[in-house]
């Protein structure tokens, strides 16, 4: 059983589904708390809750909007996420150049604000056939393993 | 006492509408009905073919009926009864605590200008229902694209048409675009494409995504004039850069060129035996002329009410269309709300907030025991429900040809067989 917080940044709500899938799958197993990130202030996070987030991109590559006041709150206080440890899964759609770019923006953001990021990022191209839960549901499960991991050690 | 929602119009405006209701409330009767037999209006019929990612909002939606408890209620056709329709929407209300109008705007904005009515001229919903296979469409697309076509609007529908006339065959894998179209397409054998729009370059409507879409299909040129009408502008604009990137795609063998054109306005359409000929075009300023010979000349400027719901009179005695209020029980949301703007996201969050404003309202509504769908089943027989749709989505999955991830059934009737015959024996 491990606390842990899942954070959506979405736009037509299929990252918000994920998220939801997530919850369902796994809340038995653990005490997980579902929020937006569009309700999140980067300066109330608890920092010792491990922390997933799910991320789509839209337009040319931008964040989604319910990710953007996060990302702008964070840029324009600076805070500092020390001790964050956090994993990122992306949704995209390979069609475009831009592919994954809005959770990769939110990943290096994260770092450049001294989190720590636990495994790959790893993306759901909606060109595919896969369904996004199916990827992100081992995904999900390795994470929390190598947290644990790290969390023993410590 | 369970309060009974009827949402009209299966699109992603009315599917959102119900998704927000259901996260608000779990225990609301909420049925979304649409004129067609199958669900989901312009994810389905209106998002390109070959954006194939953009409806995986589909997935999220189809949830609504398989665990949400929504109930599809499809090939029900409500409206104001001056224009034909099984039920009108004065007696739906009769049977609903809420009727709530999501059926968006279907009619193309018009020009007004000479020559519209020529055989060639044709609008940009009628072309996209046309090439995604919508049962009312089978007049369309026009049988004879010729070397040249003229896509009159800059927005992101203009984008889509530009894209799809420009591509070649291969650029439909992984598409459900029908073989039949892009067979069409490729026997046309387009030579060249004007895009021509009423703003200069950098203030047109278009997502540059979608422009810089279009110079990733092979063999295209691109011609881009007027940009001396940004000449103000700073470079960096996304749009002009998007514009840059086509500019610097150089082909000798090219074989189809897209033209920009920006700050022409169109004034008139000129035929001969009720076929078009030429498009004529204007500076807004009266300074310039500009006419292009073409057989075929596609209007992208925007979506009109088509007055089946009149709605006209409703928006204008709204009591609160800010929230979709626009009567006691009536309400409306997307497009049919307000107007013909904003993708689908915009249509989330504005589903978001006409759920809340209903919420808001039924907590002080009375107790009035409204029959419901029990009503609808008991007057017609030939209602399609959300189990039908599933056969007819795996039909068209099953049965796709190589290189498409699905071949839509083109006619209402081979919908309803597929829908209604299992229904009726089983």
């Amino acid at each position: 059983m491990m606390k842990i917080t899942i954070l959506y940044g979405t736009e037509t709500g299929n990252s918000e589904m994920l998220c939801e899938d997530l919850e369902s799958e796994f809340g038995g197993d653990h005490e997980i708390e579902l929020r937006n990130l569009s309700d999140v202030a980067p300066d109330e996070m608890d920092l010792s809750v491990f922390h997933v987030l799910v991320c789509s991109s839209y337009g040319d590559g931008e964040l989604p909007a319910s990710a953007k006041p996060f990302a702008e709150a964070l840029t324009a206080a600076g805070t500092d996420l020390s001790g964050l440890r956090f994993a990122i899964f992306g949704l995209g759609d390979s069609e475009y150049e831009t592919y994954g770019q809005g959770s990769e923006q939110l990943a290096d953001m994260l770092v450049k604000h001294k989190a720590e990021q636990i495994g790959p990022r790893l993306i759901h191209d909606a060109q595919s056939g896969d369904l996004a839960e199916d990827l992100a549901f081992p995904w999900f499960e390795e994470r929390v393993a190598e947290m644990a991991a790290l969390s023993d050690a410590a | 006492m369970t309060q009974k929602i009827a949402i009209l119009g299966a699109g992603p405006s009315g599917c959102y509408l119900a998704q927000a209701l259901l996260k608000l409330d779990t225990t609301l009767e909420v049925d979304i009905i649409d004129r067609l037999p199958v669900p989901y209006g312009l994810v389905r019929y209106g998002v390109a073919p070959d954006h194939q990612g953009t409806k995986g909002v589909e997935r999220q939606f189809a949830r609504l009926f398989e665990r949400q408890g929504a109930t599809f209620i499809g090939n029900l056709d409500v409206c104001t009864g001056a224009h034909g329709g099984e039920i009108t929407l004065d007696e739906l209300r009769g049977l609903y605590d809420v009727v709530v109008l999501a059926t968006g705007l279907p009619s193309d904005q018009r020009l007004g200008i000479e020559g519209e009515e020529l055989e060639g001229v044709i609008g940009s919903g009628a072309l996209t229902r046309a090439w995604n296979d919508h049962p009312d469409s089978h007049h369309l697309p026009p049988s004879a694209f010729g070397e040249t076509a003229v896509v009159i609007g800059n927005g992101n529908v203009a984008m889509d048409i530009v894209r799809i006339l420009s591509k070649d065959a291969g650029g439909f894998e992984g598409s459900d675009f029908g073989a039949h179209h892009a067979e069409h397409l490729a026997a046309a054998g387009i030579r060249r494409i004007e895009v021509v729009g009423r703003s200069p370059a950098h203030l047109a409507r278009f997502d540059p995504v979608m422009v810089k879409e279009i110079g990733k299909s092979a063999g295209l040129r691109f011609d881009i004039a007027d940009l001396d009408l940004s000449a103000g502008a700073d470079a960096e604009t996304a749009n002009l850069k998007a514009l840059a990137t086509l500019a610097e795609i150089a082909l000798d063998d090219a074989r189809c060129t897209v033209a920009f054109r920006f700050g022409w306005a169109p004034v008139r359409f000129a035929g001969e035996n009720g076929k078009l000929a030429e498009v004529h075009f204007a500076r807004a300023d009266g300074s310039g002329a500009l006419a292009l010979e073409t057989d075929v000349a596609i209007t992208a400027i925007g979506f009109a009410d088509d007055a089946r719901l009149g709605r006209a009179e409703l928006v204008a005695r709204a009591t609160d269309i800010e929230n979709g209020r626009l009567a006691p029980g009536l309400y409306a949301a997307g497009w049919f709300r307000r107007g013909p703007r904003g993708t689908i996201p915009e249509n989330r969050a504005d589903s978001q907030a006409v759920a809340a404003a209903i919420l808001a309202d039924l907590a002080s509504l009375p107790e009035t025991g409204k029959a419901g769908r029990r009503a609808l089943y008991g007057r017609f027989d030939r209602l399609t429900d959300f189990a039908a749709w599933q056969r007819i989505d795996e039909h068209e999955r099953a049965t796709c040809t190589p290189g498409r991830v699905r071949s839509k059934l083109r006619s209402r009737q081979h919908m309803l067989d597929l829908a209604l015959n299992v229904t009726e024996t089983s």
